[in-house]
């Protein structure tokens, strides 16, 4: 993370922007789980081993628990000259290992209850290896339970959820 | 014979050459201008995994490589052949023709952004005076005398960076809608999350998407870090009328 304002290229295409060609689990899941045609009849599978949430878009209930850690996040901030430097020396001011490992750790646990299964959460393994080197940290103890977030599911494959906005096709 | 259906395609198309779940072959079941890409299921009620959820998603993509199709959601198993082209094929004919028209030389790429939190974190204290005095306040409180102090500081944190998603998000979207044909914005999935949007884009302007992407990413580079997906199949732009 400390690298975040020299970003280098992920690899072709010149660029700030990560790309999967060949998508990662991560990527699709809430895509074919959630989008896609649906016919009323013969939805006959049951997935094991991946706890999907739903989560409702509007009210999000986030657990004491997470406020605290976003709490604590705030107060390891190093906010020495905030006024007067810019973010590339503000980004040198962050330590490489302890308070952005624990920061780091506080909201991938969210994720984790989300998905359940790590090994889909490429996107985080991306970041974790761009940045200082940290390995992430499974928050098997409070997050994963307590962190509840609710979206409706869509009841009907044409995706009429409030919780998703369409502009007009042409 | 139970049939795992994974989408719809032309009817003179062909099967891709890849496994289909449980290592099925493959097979196009038409009905004039339409087909069903199917693969005989294990049984009627399928107990899926991981693995399966990625076949699903790989032979949609190899799907997409050879022409249009139309993403069934994951988990679609049909009882026997009649029943998928009495209940699908048949009765939605003119509507698959016509989604299909619609996605012909079209593909979804998803954008999500995460925030670079240490940057998003030093954002939402400078430029909140609340936050940045509660954040004194409760610093150099010992554990429990500052609780409720620091329950108050981290759930104003929370709401600031769902704030700051909301308008992060809309100017993504602002910034590539032009270059799209259409555009799905997702829920935000956790705090992390600055946008989750999926755009339709025809291949023809791909090109210029990705550029504008690009920028995005730059105009964005220590605050937003932009994940690209695709090209995929259309599974946020395709509905079927509700099944009689």
């Amino acid at each position: 993370m400390a690298t975040a304002v020299q970003q280098q290229p992920y690899g072709g295409g010149g660029g700030y922007v990560a790309r999967s060609s060949s998508s990662g689990l991560y990527d699709v899941l809430e895509l074919i789980l959630d989008k896609g045609l649906v016919i009323d009849v013969f939805v006959r599978v049951s997935l094991i081993g991946i706890e999907i949430l739903t989560i409702d878009a509007r009210i999000v209930i986030a657990s004491v628990d997470t406020y605290l850690r976003f709490a604590e996040a705030v107060n390891r901030l190093d906010l020495m000259g905030t006024e007067t430097q810019g973010l590339p020396e503000l980004m040198e001011g962050i330590t490489e290992g302890g308070a952005s490992s624990k920061t780091k750790g506080v909201l991938q646990g969210a994720k984790e209850a989300l998905f359940g299964d790590d090994d889909e959460d490429e996107d985080d393994k991306e970041d974790e290896d761009e940045g200082s080197g940290t390995t992430r940290r499974r928050s098997s103890s409070s997050t994963t339970t307590k962190t509840k977030r609710r979206r409706r599911s869509e009841a009907s494959g044409s995706g009429s959820g409030s919780s998703r906005g369409r502009s007009s096709r042409s | 014979m139970p049939r795992y259906v994974y989408g719809v395609v032309r009817g003179d198309g062909s099967a891709p050459a890849v496994e289909g779940i449980a290592g099925a072959p493959l097979e196009l079941i038409a009905a004039g201008d339409v087909a069903a890409l199917t693969s005989v299921a294990p049984g009627e009620h399928l107990e899926a995994g991981r693995e399966d959820l990625l076949t699903h998603s790989r032979v949609l993509e190899a799907a997409l490589e050879q022409g249009t199709v139309l993403p069934m959601r994951f988990g679609v198993v049909v009882p026997d052949e009649g029943a998928l082209r009495e209940r699908l094929l048949d009765q939605h004919r003119d509507q698959l023709t016509a989604e299909l028209d619609q996605m012909e030389g079209k593909v979804e790429i998803t954008i999500k952004g995460l925030y670079e939190e240490d940057a998003i974190l030093r954002e939402i204290v400078a430029g909140d005076p609340l936050i940045a005095r509660l954040r004194a306040q409760t610093a150099s409180k010992p554990e429990a005398a500052g609780y409720y102090g620091r329950l108050e500081l981290g759930e104003r944190v929370a709401a600031a960076f769902t704030a700051l998603a909301e308008r992060d998000s809309a100017a993504v979207v602002e910034a590539l809608s032009p270059h799209a044909t259409a555009v799905a914005v997702g829920a935000q999935v956790h705090e992390r999350m600055a946008v989750n949007a999926s755009f339709l884009v025809e291949r023809a302007r791909l090109a210029e998407f990705d550029r504008a992407v690009e920028e995005v990413g730059r105009r964005q580079a220590g605050r937003i870090r932009l994940r690209y997906t695709g090209p995929l199949p259309p599974h946020s732009f395709v509905e079927l009328g509700v099944a009689a």
